[in-house]
């Protein structure tokens, strides 16, 4: 476990690095929060649908999509681990005395937790503080904030498990452009990064309740704003915590049986 | 006036400089500070038609500036360069027409499909007619034996064969004047001598004139007669290959076989040393040439074998690097 | 031209060399481009109309906005890498080619697998159209081809001017990003929508607005003025400074080097 931590503090130490990358991450996302609020803000001005969640925990669940992207987002991949597979250069990882899935899943938690340490703080700051209707609002209660505290802790490790299945689909299929790049669109979309969840169509809607990617932020944002009752964030919960175990328990063993075939062939 | 004529160019680089830290690192976004760094001074030399000249130097020494300023990239600060009477920045598609360039570490064919599609795409890149640019081509393509080669994708290629077709690429437009810029670098053996006969057939049947950039020393000694040698950006030496030798090489090891016994006390002798077989000796020609040392050896013992060994042209470089402090 | 067309099919031949993986990099490809046009069906299903606009109106402007992106993303892929062609030295070789350097810097990328963008937002464009009630005239086809070559002409003068910024440094790129993509963003939707100060940035500065949306109002009725459907023409203009700056960074990178 000791190994799994210092792999995880060198990759939190080194994403530190990229401060610029920061800046200029901050940047962007704080732009695009304020152009989609102002699409969504043009859309509940232009009549009053059957709107599905209120401007206000909307607001909110936009702002923290902005604040956790670089966090939760399941479009990125892991380059350096996605190029190492289709080099065949695996032997260095192979060659350590210590589990290469776990690897996997703690560089990642440590270069997902660097990045967002550095950009969310700051950023958070200014949004807290923007006029109304821009303003990100406080949570909807100290009980909402304190299971989004716990949700979004879970969804860090749900997030990550996913992310780590990306390298895992790659060491299956070689095809990190094509089969990889479309399950990370799919999952992106059901994660909720392009329109909250409640704005799918029904069947849609349906569909991605039997799927993970919604409890990677989709429920956390909720939660937070309140758009969610405290019993079915906590019901919630209870199936992030499930996806997790499933995903990390599948990642591992397959990671472990599809290596054993990339030795036979000697990659 | 020469073919080639370079005088006393000169080309300073603007280097900005950024310390660590974050406070720097805000600093440097808004206001840079910068270093200038003289690549070259002051360079001047001439090279007649059909030359073919080794332009050679430590790492840094200046060569890929002036190299790229005799190819019209950039631009010196000062100075003047004339090639077949045209200033190479000056008029750049006109007088890129007239050269080609072959660098060793990098490549012009494109990766995934065989080296021919690339030379159909260069013939309409330099307006080359259909019938001169067949001749052209299969009269190279024989020349360095690649016949078969072309039309597998380069990738697949080992780094000699591909080497080959750079070549190819880079004279499909008869151009007069040739860079090379290591060419040999990273070659097996085999593929070495190819290319080097080559460049020797065409600038002998051709006429192109070869400016040639490396550090490989057998290059220079299998082609060049005359090598222009830079160091800290100045000309340090110009001329023959043969003159440098004599120059410098004035240490010869002499390995004398015999069976018999042999001492020699004689100034000039630097060195003797007994080996398995016989004496290895270490002269200095300046003061005791080889035949007389070889009629003194004769008066003394009988010989079964002798060996003499000049000192190595990259011992010689190394020497001269040293003398100039490069 | 001749060898811009050649260079292409031979980037073609590249690309397919590796057929399995050119077929589901594409299909990957549309998914994500679905993506895009899915955050305006999703809320199109709860609304009806963005300040007046329709679903239709919104997809054409979409459509519009993406077939010059994504047809600059293809053809004129060089220039859009253009920081890694200095970075790997290889601009210095299309310096040594007798050839226009711009041109050279298209033909040296081509980008078939964004293709799939290319004909999507073609798809989005004709569902839209047919849906749309128009009643056509002479000045309104004109009004669309205007409309498609200057969101051509607007992106490729973009990616020119941010290849010039390269000639100058290659950090910073993100801000580049930045301003592109955000404003591509927005340009998405009618920018009439958006805040007084958005429109006018997009109008005067880099005038998205003048791509899509004056012409929109002129195409689906909105309003009769003439100079609405000649907006596109202004975007043109866009382009003189833009292969000047390219021609005066060349100047420059041959003096220093960089």
């Amino acid at each position: 476990m000791k190994f799994y931590l210092s792999y995880f503090k060198l990759r939190f130490i080194s994403g530190l690095q990229y401060r610029f990358a920061a800046i200029t991450g901050v940047a962007t996302q704080f732009f695009f929060g304020i152009v989609i609020i102002m699409v969504y803000l043009a859309f509940y001005e232009s009549g009053d649908a059957n709107t599905p969640m209120s401007l206000t925990e909307l607001i909110s669940y936009l702002w923290l999509n902005q604040i956790f992207y670089s966090l939760l987002t399941l479009e990125y991949k892991d380059r350096e681990i996605i190029e190492m597979i289709k080099k065949g250069d695996l032997a260095y990882e192979l060659a350590r005395p210590k589990n290469i899935y776990f690897m996997w899943y703690f560089k990642i938690l440590g270069q997902r937790l660097s990045m967002v340490f550095l950009r969310s703080i700051p950023f958070i700051a200014i949004i807290l503080f923007l006029p109304a209707p821009y303003r990100l609002s406080l949570p909807a209660s100290i009980i909402h904030f304190i299971l989004f505290i716990i949700t979004i802790s879970i969804g860090i490790f749900l997030m990550t498990s996913i992310v780590a299945m990306y390298n895992v689909i790659t060491l299956k299929t070689m095809d990190e452009k094509g089969i990889t790049n479309i399950f990370a669109a799919v999952a992106d979309l059901f994660s909720g990064g392009f329109v909250p969840t409640p704005f799918f169509p029904n069947f849609l809607q349906t569909i991605g309740n039997f799927l993970p990617f919604k409890y990677v932020c989709d429920l956390p944002f909720r939660i937070y704003s309140g758009n969610v009752t405290i019993q079915d964030g906590l019901f919630g919960i209870i199936i992030q915590i499930i996806w997790t175990i499933i995903l990390v328990s599948l990642g591992y063993i397959l990671t472990k049986k599809l290596l054993k075939r990339v030795v036979v062939q000697g990659g | 006036m020469s073919f080639i004529e370079v005088n006393n160019i000169c080309k300073t680089f603007k280097v900005a400089q950024r310390k660590s830290g974050f406070k720097e690192a805000i600093k440097s976004f808004f206001k840079r500070e910068y270093k200038y760094v003289k690549a070259i001074e002051n360079i001047s030399f001439s090279i007649e038609k059909g030359e073919i000249v080794g332009y050679i130097g430590p790492n840094g020494a200046g060569k890929s500036t002036t190299i790229k300023i005799l190819s019209g990239i950039l631009t010196p600060d000062s100075g003047t360069c004339k090639v077949n009477g045209i200033v190479p920045w000056k008029e750049r598609k006109k007088y890129v027409k007239s050269i080609g360039v072959v660098f060793g570490q990098r490549s012009q064919l494109w990766w995934d499909i065989p080296a021919m599609d690339t030379f159909d795409l260069l013939k309409d890149v330099y307006d080359i007619e259909e019938e001169k640019y067949q001749k052209i081509k299969n009269e190279l393509i024989k020349m360095l034996d690649i016949e078969d080669i072309v039309t597998i994708p380069v990738r697949q290629l080992s780094l000699g064969q591909r080497m080959r077709c750079e070549i190819v690429a880079s004279l499909l437009h008869e151009p007069k004047i040739l860079f090379l810029d290591e060419p040999t670098i990273g070659l097996d053996a085999v593929s070495k001598k190819i290319v080097r006969d080559f460049i020797k057939k065409i600038n002998k049947e051709k006429k192109v004139t070869i400016i040639l950039t490396t550090h490989d020393m057998a290059d220079i000694e299998a082609l060049a007669k005359r090598i222009v040698l830079i160091g800290k950006g100045k000309v340090l030496y110009d001329g023959s290959l043969l003159k440098l030798k004599n120059k410098y090489d004035t240490n010869k090891k002499i390995k004398i076989i015999t069976n018999d016994k042999l001492t020699i006390k004689k100034k000039g002798v630097l060195s003797s040393k007994k080996i398995a077989d016989g004496y290895e000796f270490v002269i200095d020609c300046k003061t005791l040439n080889v035949s007389d040392f070889l009629n003194i050896v004769t008066k003394n013992i009988s010989i079964k074998d002798i060996e003499i060994d000049n000192e190595s042209i990259d011992d010689i470089i190394v020497d001269l690097y040293k003398e100039y402090e490069i | 031209m001749k060898v811009y067309l050649k260079a292409i099919s031979l980037h073609f031949k590249s690309a397919i060399e590796y057929r399995a993986s050119f077929v589901t990099a594409f299909l990957s490809q549309i998914v994500v481009f679905f993506s895009y046009y899915f955050v305006i069906l999703s809320l199109f299903n709860k609304f009806d109309n963005i300040k007046g606009f329709t679903l239709y109106e919104v997809l054409l402007c979409f459509a519009v906005i993406h077939f010059g992106y994504s047809f600059c993303e293809v053809f004129a892929r060089g220039i859009d890498r253009f920081d890694k062609l200095i970075i790997n030295g290889d601009f210095d070789r299309l310096l040594l080619r007798p050839k226009n350097v711009l041109l050279q810097v298209l033909c040296s990328d081509f980008d078939p697998i964004k293709l799939a963008r290319f004909i999507q937002s073609l798809i989005v464009l004709v569902v839209a159209l047919l849906n749309l009630n128009i009643e056509w005239t002479i000045l309104k086809v004109l009004c669309l081809l205007f409309m498609l070559i200057s969101s051509i002409v607007i992106f490729f003068s973009i990616f020119v001017i941010s290849a010039c910024y390269c000639f100058i440094t290659i950090q910073g790129l993100e801000i580049r990003n930045l301003l592109m993509d955000g404003g591509k963003y927005m340009a998405q939707y009618p920018i009439g929508i958006f805040k007084k100060g958005f429109v006018i940035f997009f109008t005067v500065i880099i005038p998205y607005g003048l791509v899509n949306y004056y012409p929109l109002l002129y195409f689906t009725g909105k309003s009769n003025n003439i100079l609405y459907m000649l907006a596109p023409i202004f975007v043109f203009l866009y382009l003189i400074p833009s292969i000047w700056l390219f021609n005066k960074g060349m100047k420059k990178y041959s003096s220093t080097g960089s």
